[in-house]
């Protein structure tokens, strides 16, 4: 098989595209995916500077390195999410990586907030990635915001929002299907959120990563399993390799003419917001999810004997 | 003899009389574009042809949250 391009043996085949490519052009078309993601969506203007979300994966550290080698201002956030063995080995990754290329790099200590992630499974009695999926944004916005960002950078892409939204639409919920996309613009105390990576599939920027050396954490979670979206990016994978080209089509095809229809819907019915009594952060109810998830868990901790007799536990 | 080491599972598997890529994708029950296969520092795609004593590395990537 041979590049498209310039007929040099190929290493990535992509059916999608209905092309190949040899290293040195899957850079450049990689390049040209996210500067066409970032200017048709106006998704980081001349100046901002952009948080971006590491947890040590291939999408976000290929995200990080991509906008450093374009130029932007970027600091890489990791929230370490307090579990054992999983969370030290993608912290390790994360800082491994932006120590070795000289990035900015933020941690926050879920740990240290009161809140690591297998209290708030243990304590929590509901699906813990949704409720951590809750607080890693809400540490992403609040560091987004506190520290002077103008931008939040996520590396979902073409997989991830394919599958968001098929769920999204399975429930036909009007909210999420009202502002899902690229850009989520800055508003009522969130900052700008933007997925420079929507065009690119996760074998895509699976590909750039091994291309680049970028050393990621390929772990799976181990509280993940069973996970809803791995179903729906499998049900996907069928239907794109039936019918290449659906991923995109169906995504490009929903941003132009599905969520203007919502978005009017979520104007006319949508909730409004005030900073959180606790931590200042929006939200529509008082005190915000994530801070009412912290009193859950101080207070079921304080009351659980096991935590009161077992100090290495505390 | 082909040996491939899966990731992330962390398998280690051993084929005889498999001529390409796209065979050894088959026999594993992946699409195309469901993992990159890895021989030394090159990404192969499925109609590149292995040899005997090859060592190939699939890393799955679809991640999981």
């Amino acid at each position: 098989m041979k590049c498209r391009k310039c007929k040099a043996p190929a290493e990535i085949d992509l059916p999608s595209h209905n092309t190949a490519c040899c290293r040195a052009c899957f850079a450049e078309y990689f390049t040209g995916q996210v500067d066409k993601a970032i200017r048709h969506h106006g998704l980081i203007n001349p100046g901002e500077r952009v948080l971006v979300a590491l947890s040590g994966g291939k999408d976000s550290l290929s995200l990080m390195l991509e906008l450093s080698r374009q130029g932007y201002d970027v600091t890489g956030l990791h929230v370490d999410l307090g579990i054992p063995v999983s969370s030290a080995a993608a912290r390790a990754k994360v800082e491994n990586f932006c120590t070795a290329r000289g990035l900015k790099l933020k941690v926050v200590e879920l740990i240290k907030e009161g809140l690591p992630i297998p209290d708030v499974k243990q304590y929590i009695h509901r699906p813990i990635c949704s409720a951590c999926g809750k607080i890693k944004r809400h540490w992403f916005n609040r560091v987004a915001l506190t520290d002077g960002f103008q931008v939040l950078a996520t590396g979902h892409n073409l997989d991830d929002e394919v599958a968001r939204l098929f769920a999204n639409t399975l429930r036909w919920d009007a909210g999420y299907l009202s502002d899902q996309g690229p850009c989520l613009a800055a508003e009522s105390g969130f900052a700008r959120k933007i997925k420079p990576l929507y065009r690119l599939t996760e074998f895509e920027t699976a590909c750039y990563a091994f291309l680049n050396g970028i050393e990621i954490h390929t772990a799976p979670c181990p509280y993940s399993s069973g996970a809803t979206f791995t179903g729906h990016k499998k049900l996907w994978s069928d239907l794109e390799y039936t019918s290449p080209g659906t991923k995109i089509a169906f995504y490009d095809g929903f941003l132009k003419r599905g969520r203007p229809a919502f978005a009017q819907v979520d104007k006319d019915q949508g909730r409004a917001v005030a900073p959180c009594t606790t931590c200042a952060s929006p939200t529509s109810t008082g005190v915000c999810g994530v801070c009412r998830l912290k009193i859950a868990v101080t207070e079921r901790r304080a009351a659980d004997p096991d935590r009161q007799t077992d100090p290495d536990r505390q | 003899m082909i040996t491939v080491f899966i990731e992330p599972d962390n398998e280690t598997l051993h084929f005889e009389r498999l001529k390409t890529v796209l065979l050894l994708q088959q026999r594993l029950g992946l699409r195309v574009n469901d993992a990159l296969v890895i021989r030394g520092d090159m990404l192969l795609t499925p109609d590149c042809r292995l040899q005997d004593g090859d060592e190939i590395r699939i890393r799955k990537v679809i991640s999981t949250g």
